[in-house]
C-alpha cells in the first residue's frame, strides 16, 4: 500500500501472521465435518441445551458417538439459563434448532400447543416406550401426545456433607428435621461451619421450598399447588415459608453472605481447600463439581443424606430432568432423539459422572462410583416422586433469572419478612403468570 | 509522520515571553530532581496498578478452577507449580468458542473493509468534489458520530426481518458499517485536506477521471490514515457486544456474545471465561502493539465514539 | 481549494453522486431513517398495535426502574469524565517530566484495545468480595490487618443457659467474688483456631483473687458435658480478660496456654469478668464492591481503568503544543510545580480538557456492555443505566414502545454533544471551502 512510513511495511507481516493464526485456530473447530459414512451422512443436526462446561463435554461425548454411528454432524448450541428465550427468538427468525433439551415441562407444553414441536414418532417413540416407566412417559406428554424423551434426570432431595466436619463434631446424618436442627446447632458449636445456601442462584432456593413443602403438606397438596389449584396464600404454603425463614434467618444456621453466594462457589466453600461450611443442599449434580475440585473424594470425604423427614413424612424425592424434543420434522432430528433415549446413550453419559438416567434398562454398574449408584437407586426406587414445581409452572414464574419465584425467594432470604407477606406476593405473581399463559 | 489533528485546537500564546530561560538556581534544580523522583514513583505505582487487573486475569486463566475457588491469583506467583494450561487446552476443544472466534473474524473483516472502502469514496467526494450543500452534509455526517446504536436497533431489526437477514452475519456487518461510516468520513476527510490540492489538480489535468485521481494520487499517500481507520474500526467491531446481542444469534455469535452466554450459565465457569476473555484480548492486543501508532493517531485525530 | 468553473462542475456532481451513493444509502437507511422510526415507534404500545401518544414517556419518568437508570446515568456523566480527565491530566503532566514514558503510556493505553466484556471479566476478579480471592479486598484487608490485630477466636460465643451472656459482642459473667473459680466455656470456635501450644483444659484450683479458665467447650456429640472441662477439650490462650467492678475495669490480663487467668490481688465481691469483644470480632472482609451500594462506583472504577489512557494521550498531545518557554518561565519565577499546574498549564489546556471531557461524557451516556457484564445479577437493578434498560425493555420484556422511548431519551441526551461538535467544526473553519 504505498511508500511512506517504514513501520507500515513492518506492520503488514504482523497482520498477515495474525490473520493466519486466527484462521488456523478457528479452523480447528471440532465436529465441523465428521466425514464418516452412515445413514445420515452429510446431514447436520443442531441440538440446543442449557449445558456448558463439564456437562457440555459429557453431552458432547454422547453426540460424538451418534456422529460416528450415523455419519451426521451434530452441532451443539448452549442457551445458558435462558434457553427458552433463545428458542423463542430462533423460532421468530424461522430457524429453530432441530432438537432441544428442555427442563421445564411448562415450556414444552407451551411450545407444543403453539405447534412449534413435532410429536415423537418412529424409533424415538419406540425407544421411549421400551425404556421408560409410565411416569416419565407421562411427563413428556402434552395433551395426550408424546413430545419428549427424558435424557437426563436429577435427584434433588439430598443434602451433601463433609465427613470430617461431621466426625469432628461426633455427628451422624440426621433423619428428621428436628435432628437436622440439632445437627446444625452442634455444628455451630463445634465451629466447623454449618449449611451453605447459594442464594445468588434463585433456583436453589426454589428447590429448598419444594422439598419442605412436599414433606410438610403432602403430595396431593403439592400437585394442587403445581397447577395453581390452591393459592400461594394457602396455610400450608405459609407454614413452609415459616419453616424456611426460621432456618435461613436463624442464628448462625447458614453461611454468611448467602445472597451473593453462587452455586459453584458454595460447593467449593464446603468441599474445597478452605472449607467454610459443612453441608450443602442441592441435587446429584453436585458430584461433578466435587470431582472437579478434587479436594475430597466422593463417598469418602463427601457423602449425602436424604432430605430429612418433616413431621413424620415418608421418603419422598423431588426430581427434575431434561427432555429431548424435536423442533423440526427432519428424520435426523428424530434419529438423534431415539439415540438419546436409548440405553447406550445413557451408559456413555453415566460413565462420565454427574448424570442420572431414568432409563429402566440401564445397568447400575454403568455409574462410575458407589455414591452415584446409591443416588440412582434412591431415585428409581422412590415411592413418592414429584417433579420440580418451579419447572412445572409457567416460565415467567418459575424459570429463568427473572422468574418471580426465584426473585421473591431471594428477597426472602436477604430480608426475612413475615411468611404471610411473601406468600401474598408469590400469589400475586403466580396469578399474573398463570393468567398470562 | 504527523497529520493535523483538528480535534486539538490551537492554543493561545501565553502572556509573557522571555528571551530565554536564565540558568536555574541550585534550589530549583534540586526541587526539579525531587519532583522528578516523586513523579517516577507515582508513575511506577500507576503502572503496577494498571497492569494488575490484566495480569490477574492472565494468571487466573492458568490455574485450575479448584485453585481459583480457594485462593487468589497472586498466590500462584509464589507457587508456580500451580500453573497449568488445561483451561486453554479445553478451550481449543470447545466448539462453541471456536465457532465464535471464526464468527468474529467473519464479522470484523468485512465490516472493516467496507467502512474503509465506502468511507474513502465518501471522504474523497467531500474533500475535492464540489457540489451544493457539501459542507452541511459533512457536518451532518460528523454529528452522527455520537448517535447511540440503541436508537436504530428496533427499526433495523424489523428491516432485517423483512429482508430475511435478521440474525445473519450480513445484518451485523451492515449495522457496524453504518455506524462506523461517520467517523470514517471525519478521519479521512481531515487527512485528505492535508494533501496538496495541486497534486489533485495535476492529476485531473492529466486527463484522469476522479476514480483515476483517487487511485493514482490519493490512495498511495493515504496509507497511514487508512491504516488508522482500519485499526480503529477493527478494534471497535471485534470488541462489540451490543450489536452482536441484538443482531446475531448464538450460531453466528462472535466471541463477546459467546463469552457472555457462558457467564450467565449454570456454573461460574471461570475456567472457560478466563481463557476465553484472554483469547478475545490477544488479537486486539497484538494489533494494538503492532500498530499502536495508527491507533493513537486515529484516536487523536477524531475523538472517539 | 479553488473552484473551477465550467465543465468540471457537472462532472464534479456526477462523480460526487457516485462516490457518495453507498455512503448515503447505508447511513441513511440504517442510521437516519431509524431515528425517525424509533421516535414514531415510541408513540405506540408495546406490540405496536395502538397509538398511545406520550404514554410511554410518562411510564419512563414514573417507573422506578428507569428513574434509577436516569439517576445512575447522571452520576456517571458527572463523575466519570471528571475523574478520567483529571487522571489523564495528572498522568500527562507526570510523564512529561520523565524520560522513559513510553512504556507507561503503553500500559495505560492498552485497556482501550480490549472489549468491555473482557474488562468486565477482569474486574470481576478484582472486585470479588472474598479477600482470599479478590485482589482489591485482599489489599484492603492486608492494610487493615496491619493496623488492627485480627481477633484470635472470631465468631466464638456461648451456649444458652450457660450463665454467661453476650453484650455488644463481649462475653460477660454474672457476679463473682474473690476466691471463685470462673468457668468460661466457649463454643463456635473452629478447631484450627486453637493454637498448637494450647493444652488440655483442666479447671484451675481455687486460690486468692479472681481466677478462672477460658476453654473450647466442645466434645463430639454425646461424649461431653456442656459447661464442664471434658477430656479432649482445650484451653484458649491469648484471650483478653477484664475484671469489672461497678462497671469499671479494675484489672486486665491474658489467658495462658492452659486458658487460665488469675488476678490474685483482688479481694471482696461484686466483680464481673468480661471477655472483650475484640477477641471475637469476625475477621475484616473488606467491602462488597459489587453489592447494591457500591456497584456503580465499582463499575466506574473499571471504566476509568479503560479510558484514563485515552485522556492521557490526548492531553499529552495538547501539552506538547505548549511552548516550552512558558512553563520554564513560570518555574523560574519561583512557582511550585503545583502552582505551575494550576495557574499556567490548566488554563492553557482548557480547550483540550474540554474536548476530552465532552467526548467522555457522550461516550458514558451510551454505556451498556460494561454494566451488563460486570454487575452481578443481584445488582443489575441497582447498576442499571439507560443503554441497558433499553435493551432489557425491548428484548426481555418485549416492549418495543417503551424501549423506543428510552432510546429516544438517550438520543436527546447526546444531542448537545452533537451540537457542540458541529459548532467546534464550524469554528475551526472546517466548513470553509
Amino acid at each position: 500500500m504505498g511508500s511512506a512510513a517504514p513501520t507500515h511495511a513492518a506492520a503488514m507481516p504482523v497482520v498477515a501472521a495474525l490473520t493466519g493464526f486466527t484462521l488456523t485456530l478457528a479452523a480447528c473447530t471440532p465436529g465441523t465435518t465428521s466425514g464418516a459414512p452412515g445413514p445420515l451422512a452429510g446431514q447436520t443436526v443442531e441440538v440446543a441445551a442449557i449445558w456448558t462446561g463439564a456437562e457440555q463435554a459429557s453431552f458432547r461425548t454422547v453426540l460424538d458417538t451418534f456422529e460416528r454411528r450415523t455419519g451426521a454432524t451434530v452441532r451443539y448450541t448452549s442457551g445458558g439459563d435462558d434457553l427458552p428465550a433463545l428458542l423463542n427468538s430462533r423460532l421468530a427468525g424461522g430457524s429453530p434448532p432441530d432438537v432441544a433439551l428442555l427442563g421445564q415441562p411448562g415450556v414444552v407444553a407451551e411450545l407444543a400447543r403453539r405447534g412449534a414441536l413435532v410429536p415423537l414418532t418412529g424409533p424415538a417413540a419406540e425407544a421411549v416406550a421400551d425404556n421408560y416407566d409410565p411416569d416419565w412417559r407421562e411427563l413428556g406428554t402434552v395433551d395426550g401426545t408424546l413430545y419428549g424423551a427424558y435424557y437426563k434426570v436429577s435427584h434433588k432431595s439430598v443434602i451433601w456433607y463433609r465427613v470430617d466436619a461431621f466426625d469432628q463434631a461426633g455427628l451422624a446424618p440426621p433423619r428428621t428435621w428436628a435432628e437436622h436442627l440439632a445437627v446444625t446447632r452442634t455444628l455451630t458449636e463445634a465451629g466447623v461451619g454449618t449449611m451453605a445456601v447459594p442464594g445468588a442462584d434463585g433456583w436453589v432456593l426454589t428447590d429448598w421450598f419444594e422439598n419442605v413443602y412436599l414433606r410438610l403438606a403432602g403430595p396431593q397438596r403439592y400437585d394442587q399447588l403445581a397447577e395453581h389449584a390452591i393459592p400461594w396464600t394457602h396455610p400450608t404454603v405459609v407454614a413452609a415459608l415459616r419453616l424456611l425463614r426460621d432456618y435461613w434467618a436463624g442464628e448462625r444456621t447458614i453461611q454468611e453472605g448467602a445472597y451473593q453466594l453462587k452455586f459453584v462457589q458454595a460447593v467449593a466453600d464446603v468441599f474445597g481447600a478452605r472449607p467454610k461450611s459443612a453441608m450443602l443442599y442441592e441435587g446429584d449434580f453436585v458430584t461433578v463439581e466435587i470431582g472437579r475440585l478434587g479436594t475430597v473424594a466422593l463417598g469418602d470425604g463427601a457423602r449425602f443424606f436424604a432430605w430429612p423427614a418433616i413431621d413424620g413424612s415418608p421418603p419422598m424425592v423431588i426430581t427434575a430432568g431434561d427432555q429431548a424434543v424435536a423442533m423440526t420434522d427432519r428424520p435426523a432430528a428424530m434419529a438423534l432423539i431415539a439415540f438419546l433415549a436409548s440405553t447406550e446413550a445413557a451408559e456413555i453419559a453415566a460413565a462420565q459422572g454427574g448424570f442420572l438416567s431414568a432409563n429402566r434398562h440401564l445397568d447400575p454398574a454403568a455409574y462410575p462410583d458407589p455414591t452415584t449408584r446409591d443416588l440412582a437407586e434412591s431415585l428409581t426406587t422412590a415411592e413418592i416422586l414429584r417433579y420440580d414445581l418451579s419447572d412445572l409452572a409457567p416460565p415467567a414464574f418459575g424459570a429463568g433469572t427473572d422468574a418471580s419465584m426465584w426473585r421473591l425467594l431471594q428477597a426472602f432470604l436477604v430480608e426475612p419478612e413475615s411468611p404471610e407477606e411473601v406468600a401474598g406476593k408469590l400469589e400475586q405473581a403466580a396469578r399474573a403468570a398463570w393468567e398470562g399463559s | 509522520m504527523t497529520f493535523v489533528s483538528t480535534a486539538v485546537p490551537k492554543l493561545r500564546p501565553a502572556g509573557t515571553v522571555a528571551p530565554g530561560p536564565p540558568p536555574p538556581s541550585l534550589a530549583s534544580r534540586l526541587a526539579r530532581r525531587l519532583g522528578g523522583f516523586t513523579a517516577r514513583l507515582v508513575v511506577l505505582a500507576a503502572t503496577l496498578v494498571w497492569l494488575s487487573p490484566t495480569l490477574g486475569l492472565a494468571v487466573a486463566s492458568l490455574r485450575s478452577s479448584a485453585d481459583n475457588s480457594a485462593t487468589g491469583w497472586w498466590t500462584a506467583l509464589a507457587r508456580p507449580r500451580q500453573l497449568t494450561v488445561e483451561n486453554y487446552v479445553a478451550l481449543l476443544g470447545n466448539e462453541t468458542i471456536l465457532r465464535a472466534l471464526w464468527n468474529t473474524v467473519l464479522i470484523t473483516a468485512p465490516s472493516t473493509l467496507l467502512v474503509v472502502a465506502i468511507g474513502t469514496f465518501g471522504a474523497y467526494a467531500l474533500t475535492w468534489l464540489d457540489f451544493p450543500g457539501r459542507d452541511w452534509l459533512f457536518i451532518g455526517l460528523v454529528g452522527l458520530i455520537v448517535v447511540p446504536v440503541q436508537v436504530a436497533i428496533i427499526p433495523n431489526a424489523r428491516l432485517f426481518g423483512m429482508l430475511g437477514i435478521y440474525g445473519h452475519v450480513a445484518g451485523v456487518v451492515a449495522v457496524h458499517v453504518a455506524f462506523g461510516l461517520p467517523l470514517a468520513v471525519f478521519l479521512l476527510r481531515n487527512f485528505f485536506r492535508t494533501i496538496p490540492p495541486d497534486l489533485v489538480e495535476a492529476a485531473r489535468l492529466d486527463g484522469g477521471s476522479e476514480l483515476a485521481v483517487l487511485r493514482r494520487v490519493v490512495l498511495p499517500l493515504s496509507g497511514p490514515a487508512l491504516a488508522s481507520l482500519a485499526v480503529f474500526q477493527f478494534l471497535w467491531v471485534w470488541n462489540d457486544l451490543l450489536v452482536a446481542l441484538v443482531f446475531a444469534t448464538s450460531e453466528n455469535a462472535p466471541l463477546t456474545y459467546a463469552l457472555r452466554e457462558q457467564m450467565r450459565a449454570f456454573s461460574s465457569n471461570l475456567d472457560v471465561i478466563g481463557p476465553g476473555a484472554f483469547l478475545s484480548m490477544t488479537v486486539p492486543l497484538v494489533v494494538f502493539f503492532a500498530l499502536q501508532r495508527y491507533f493513537v493517531h486515529g484516536v487523536l485525530a477524531g475523538s472517539t465514539k | 481549494m479553488r473552484r473551477r468553473p465550467g465543465p468540471w462542475t457537472r462532472r464534479n456532481r456526477r462523480a460526487a453522486l457516485v462516490f457518495l451513493a453507498p455512503l448515503l444509502l447505508v447511513v441513511g437507511t440504517l442510521v437516519l431513517i431509524p431515528i425517525v422510526q424509533t421516535t414514531w415507534t415510541s408513540l405506540y404500545s408495546e406490540d405496536g398495535s395502538r397509538f398511545v401518544g406520550l404514554a410511554n414517556y410518562v411510564d419512563l419518568l414514573t417507573s422506578a426502574q428507569t428513574r434509577k437508570a436516569i439517576s445512575n446515568n447522571l452520576v456517571w456523566v458527572v463523575v466519570a469524565p471528571t475523574v478520567v480527565t483529571v487522571l489523564g491530566l495528572l498522568f500527562a503532566v507526570l510523564t512529561d517530566r520523565i524520560r522513559q514514558a513510553t512504556a507507561f503510556r503503553l500500559v495505560l493505553f492498552m485497556p482501550m484495545a480490549i472489549s468491555f466484556l473482557a474488562a468486565g471479566v477482569t474486574f470481576r476478579l478484582v472486585y470479588d468480595e472474598d479477600p482470599s480471592r479478590g485482589m482489591l479486598n485482599a489489599a484492603i484487608v492486608a492494610v487493615h490487618d496491619s493496623f488492627a490485630r485480627p481477633s484470635p477466636y472470631p465468631g466464638a460465643t456461648v451456649r444458652d443457659g450457660s450463665g454467661l451472656r453476650v453484650s455488644d459482642g463481649a462475653i460477660l459473667t454474672g457476679e463473682v467474688a474473690a476466691g471463685d473459680v470462673v468457668l468460661l466455656p466457649l463454643v463456635a470456635v473452629a478447631p484450627d483456631a486453637v493454637p498448637d501450644h494450647a493444652t488440655e483444659a483442666v479447671a484451675p484450683p481455687p486460690g486468692p483473687g479472681v481466677r478462672g479458665m477460658v476453654w473450647r467447650d466442645f466434645a463430639p456429640e454425646g461424649t461431653g458435658r456442656a459447661g464442664q472441662a471434658d477430656p479432649g477439650e482445650r484451653g484458649l490462650p491469648g484471650v483478653a480478660v477484664e475484671v469489672l467492678r461497678d462497671g469499671e475495669v479494675v484489672a486486665r490480663t491474658l489467658t495462658d496456654a492452659r486458658g487460665w487467668f488469675s488476678v490474685p490481688d483482688l479481694v471482696g465481691g461484686g466483680y464481673a469478668v468480661r471477655l472483650a469483644a475484640a477477641n471475637f470480632t469476625p475477621p475484616y472482609q473488606g467491602l462488597t464492591w459489587l453489592g447494591p451500594g457500591l456497584v456503580t462506583p465499582a463499575i466506574m472504577g473499571s471504566y476509568v481503568w479503560v479510558w484514563a489512557g485515552f485522556a492521557m494521550v490526548v492531553i499529552s498531545a495538547g501539552l506538547g503544543a505548549i511552548p516550552r518557554g512558558t512553563l520554564e518561565n513560570a518555574r523560574v519565577d519561583g512557582a511550585s510545580e503545583w502552582q505551575v499546574l494550576r495557574r499556567v498549564t490548566v488554563p492553557l489546556m482548557r480547550p483540550v480538557l474540554l474536548v476530552v471531557a465532552v467526548t467522555l461524557a457522550v461516550n458514558v451516556l451510551k454505556i451498556f456492555d460494561l454494566v451488563l457484564v460486570l454487575a452481578p445479577e443481584s445488582a443489575q437493578a441497582d447498576a442499571t443505566v439507560l443503554g441497558l434498560e433499553m435493551y432489557h425493555t425491548t428484548f426481555t420484556k418485549l416492549n418495543a414502545g417503551l424501549g423506543s422511548a428510552i432510546a429516544v431519551l438517550l438520543f436527546t441526551l447526546v444531542l448537545p454533544g452533537m451540537a457542540w461538535r458541529a459548532r467546534v467544526l464550524r469554528r475551526q473553519g472546517v466548513a470553509r471551502p
